[in-house]
């Protein structure tokens, strides 16, 4: 038997339930303008987005300086979020991981990119300081736990890294048609293993 | 639809992951995307999945963080929603229009007057007619062109038509206040790979801002628009008065 198959780590989606439908309310109350339900969503989410940035930045100060600039745009664009799309605390993940990527990747930090990537493979090890994310840490361990080796290290540089998979490919000396295939299956098999729907 | 492209669609996770950045490729994957039914609801349980790859990376934010993100929010207008006029086939139309957006709609009609004024003079002026004016009217006349309007914190609004294709956008103003003493307005592009100057924003005249070109755009820019010190600085010093997001 497979304990690392790709049976659910747990029966719900990923947040608890009830607490996607929580942040929805309180993302479209934002967008009317509402500051004290924005002070509630910074509450509830500034530790993964900030969490999430300083794991691909790595700098302090400019994971804090990225962290400000999203928050702000999930303030003024709170009215372009659609429900329908996926939940509140997906399109600000979405944000954060995009805006940090941005970052990473521009020329100027180029030269911090060697001393990324002997820590990329770790993942957790810089998340002691966690407020929340022990149990959901533990899950999603046991998820990329359930990969193949090669789609774990492929899924971790890239969203963890911010690399883009030209680079994974060059990483991993894979061809690119390798490192496509490897990363969707991977994030397949995680979808599945998170019972996300 | 069934028919699915097996090149394109592999580049599901990639792109899920923010790993394609290859503006071209990112840009035809998205087409791809607006008619793939099947390919979108995979994006979307991909971005539920990564978004818990993210929280599993949470930790305690800074603890000044909170104050300047209060801070800032409580002096920074928000967005009205995006009025799209280059409609994208089988994508759905906007379920309701908020009144808003009528406002913005005239306001960028005003704007396409100017643009399409300032086309003709220069077509009727053919002779003379500079490579930046070809430009412009390239731009406006692109297949893709797209036209977006947004309101400024600042008061009045700003007009971009883009075209990806052409990598370059037209932007204008209406009713935008003169910026303060010693100060202009300067364009940036926003975004992948980083923020680059896009140049000043000429003096008002009869309410609006002659048409100024900007090239070098790639999918996933947005245009901000800040005040700066004159003669304008190489990054911003401000928070933009308005953000258009220019969407492929």
């Amino acid at each position: 038997m497979d304990a690392r198959g790709t049976r659910p780590a747990s029966a719900g989606p990923g947040l608890p339930e009830g607490r996607d439908r929580d942040l929805d309310g309180l993302l479209t109350k934002v967008a009317r303008g509402d500051e004290a339900a924005f002070a509630s969503l910074y509450d509830q989410l500034a530790g993964p987005v900030y969490g999430l940035i300083r794991r691909v930045v790595r700098d302090p100060a400019q994971s804090e300086e990225v962290a400000q600039e999203v928050l702000l745009e999930v303030w003024r664009t709170a009215t372009r979020f659609d429900p329908a799309k996926g939940s509140a605390a997906t399109w600000m993940m979405t944000i954060a991981h995009r805006r940090a990527v941005d970052r990473v990747r521009s020329a100027t930090a180029a030269a911090e990119r060697e001393k990324r990537t002997s820590v990329l493979l770790t993942p957790g090890d810089d998340v002691a300081e966690a407020v929340e994310a022990s149990l959901e840490r533990e899950r999603v361990r046991r998820c990329l736990d359930g990969l193949t080796e090669l789609q774990r290290e492929s899924i971790t540089l890239a969203y963890y890294g911010g690399y883009s998979y030209r680079e994974v490919a060059g990483l991993l000396g894979i061809t690119l048609g390798t490192i496509k295939t490897r990363i969707r299956d991977g994030l397949i098999r995680l979808r599945d293993c998170m019972g996300v729907t | 639809m069934r028919f699915v492209r097996p090149d394109l669609h592999v580049l599901a996770g990639a792109y899920s992951v923010d790993a394609i950045d290859d503006d071209s490729e990112r840009a035809r994957f998205e087409h791809h995307l607006r008619r793939c039914q099947q390919c979108s609801d995979e994006v979307r349980g991909m971005a539920a999945t990564t978004t818990r790859l993210g929280f599993a990376a949470s930790a305690a934010a800074p603890p000044q963080l909170r104050d300047h993100v209060l801070a800032a929010v409580s002096r920074t207008r928000q967005l009205p929603p995006v009025v799209d006029h280059g409609s994208v086939p089988g994508e759905p139309r906007p379920r309701r229009v908020p009144r808003s957006a009528w406002v913005a709609v005239a306001a960028s009609l005003a704007v396409i007057v100017v643009l399409t004024t300032m086309l003709v003079r220069t077509q009727s002026e053919l002779d003379k007619a500079t490579a930046r004016d070809a430009a412009v009217a390239a731009v406006l006349a692109a297949p893709d062109a797209r036209v977006i309007t947004q309101a400024t914190s600042a008061g009045g609004s700003a007009t971009a038509v883009y075209s990806l294709a052409r990598h370059a956008l037209v932007v204008a103003s209406a009713q935008l206040p003169p910026p303060p003493r010693g100060k202009v307005y300067e364009l940036w592009l926003l975004g992948p790979p980083r923020v680059r100057p896009a140049g000043l924003l000429p003096a008002t005249t009869g309410g609006h801002t002659a048409p100024v070109l900007v090239g070098g755009l790639v999918s996933g820019d947005q245009l901000g628009l800040t005040v700066e010190p004159a003669g304008g600085t190489s990054r911003p010093t401000t928070t933009p008065i308005v953000v258009l997001p220019l969407r492929a």
